[in-house]
């Protein structure tokens, strides 16, 4: 049993249905007679059922197939191997304005094996999957070097692919284990995608000779200047392709 | 004959399974609300719920309570936001401290005056939205609220008292003040 007046914590109560059924007619015995707090309570519920009134959409998306019981399962057998990925899946759950880029730290745990594996990932999760928002994107009057020479700066310029029809459209800082990244994606008419990635070498110093490797469907050319590493990758076995191996000078 | 129990076994636990999947349907678009007011961006939110789901159902065996099922999914979504959120701020900060500019200064936008309660609701810290939404919203019991934030009861009814007050301001038209604002 609640003692008279009610204190704060039982009008909440009473809100909430939260009283017992003798609690709640004391409380409204006692409101009855106390406009004031009355009007307080009132509001209060006017604001929860306002909540529940502007929440009640949200219940009414159409239902996402990804987030099957039975699917979300199946992939689960499958997948045990799948830890990484799913932490990537559940970092890009927080977006924050622009700042979204945590996961690539995590994409690069796993990156000591061959040169560059983080911008062929990072080319994966932002250029191909989509994942990933653009901090930056050109405008007509859009200057990426500019935008670039605020993090990276005297790296190497961005290469002028502009001859073999591709563009800089957008750019993204990311966080990996040897420092900040940034990528820069490159868009020709037909949206095939390049990537022009710049990091730092890492603690270690860790400068590449010039070389190309593929990964999957992907091909990274990278190389170190100016005190970074870079990378380009774009999708192999295409004309693209093709035209970044020739391209001696970036 | 072992060959008859295995068959039955096996039937029994795929029924099983078919009846959590049920009831976790039903509560998939709750999941994706609360997951909406917390990352306030719907693609965002349906890859926390479809993380905390592989995260329930890979721990359902040892981990699931006994109690209201809902109310053990909201906190294990809450809790995955609160450490995705963590790692981000983390990026935020060193982001910051590599661009020497800070950009979680309230923006004019953040500072605008609540016109609706929805607005209002999206400027309440984390932790007054998820109260608000399972108490006001969902109709958790005090005492399931206490147990999914590991505080006590009493401790759940002043933090739900602030966040109500709040709201109540940020309503009413009250400019937000540096307190309520946003938090990244």
């Amino acid at each position: 049993m609640i003692s008279m007046p009610p204190s704060e914590r039982d009008l909440h109560a009473y809100v909430d249905h939260q009283l017992s059924d003798d609690d709640r007619r004391l409380v409204e015995t006692f409101l009855a007679s106390n406009p004031e707090i009355s009007a307080q309570v009132r509001a209060w519920q006017q604001d929860a059922q306002q909540l529940r009134a502007a929440l009640g959409g949200a219940l009414q998306r159409p239902a996402n197939p990804e987030l099957d019981p039975a699917l979300i399962r199946q992939r689960l057998k499958r997948q045990s191997r799948r830890h990484l990925a799913s932490a990537a899946m559940l970092l890009i759950a927080v977006s924050i304005g622009g700042l979204s880029g945590w996961q690539a730290r995590e994409m690069t745990l796993v990156s000591t094996q061959a040169p560059m594996t983080d911008a062929i990932q990072a080319y994966r999760l932002i250029a191909q999957q989509g994942m990933l928002p653009a901090d930056y994107k050109v405008s007509d009057d859009g200057d990426m070097q500019g935008w670039l020479d605020r993090y990276f700066t005297k790296a190497n310029r961005l290469p002028d692919l502009s001859g073999a029809g591709f563009k800089p459209v957008s750019g993204r800082l990311l966080s990996t284990e040897q420092g900040p990244a940034a990528m820069v994606v490159y868009e020709d008419p037909t949206g095939h995608k390049i990537s022009f990635y710049v990091r730092p070498p890492g603690p270690r110093n860790y400068l590449l000779p010039r070389g190309s490797r593929s990964d999957g469907d992907l091909q990274a050319e990278y190389w170190s200047g100016a005190g970074y590493n870079y990378a380009m990758v774009s999708p192999s076995d295409t004309p693209t392709g093709q035209m970044l191996k020739q391209t001696a000078q970036f | 004959m072992p060959g008859v129990f295995l068959v039955h076994s096996v039937v029994t636990s795929q029924n099983f399974m078919n009846d959590i999947d049920e009831q976790l349907r039903e509560i998939i678009p709750r999941l994706r609300r609360f997951a909406v007011s917390l990352t306030r961006n719907p693609s965002s939110a349906d890859d926390l719920v479809q993380a905390s789901l592989e995260r329930a159902l890979s721990s359902w065996s040892d981990k699931r309570p006994d109690g209201d099922l809902r109310a053990w999914l909201f906190s294990i979504l809450y809790r995955q936001f609160l450490d995705a959120h963590r790692r981000s701020r983390r990026y935020a900060r060193m982001l910051e401290f590599f661009t020497g500019r800070d950009d979680s200064q309230p923006s004019a936008e953040r500072t605008v005056i609540a016109q609706s309660t929805l607005q209002a609701f999206d400027q309440l810290s984390t932790e007054q939205r998820a109260l608000l939404l399972w108490v006001s919203v969902e109709g958790l019991t005090y005492k399931e609220v206490a147990e999914i934030l590991g505080v006590p009861t009493g401790t759940v009814m002043s933090r739900l008292s602030r966040a109500r007050q709040a709201l109540r301001e940020l309503s009413d038209g009250e400019i937000t003040r540096p307190s309520l604002r946003r938090l990244k």
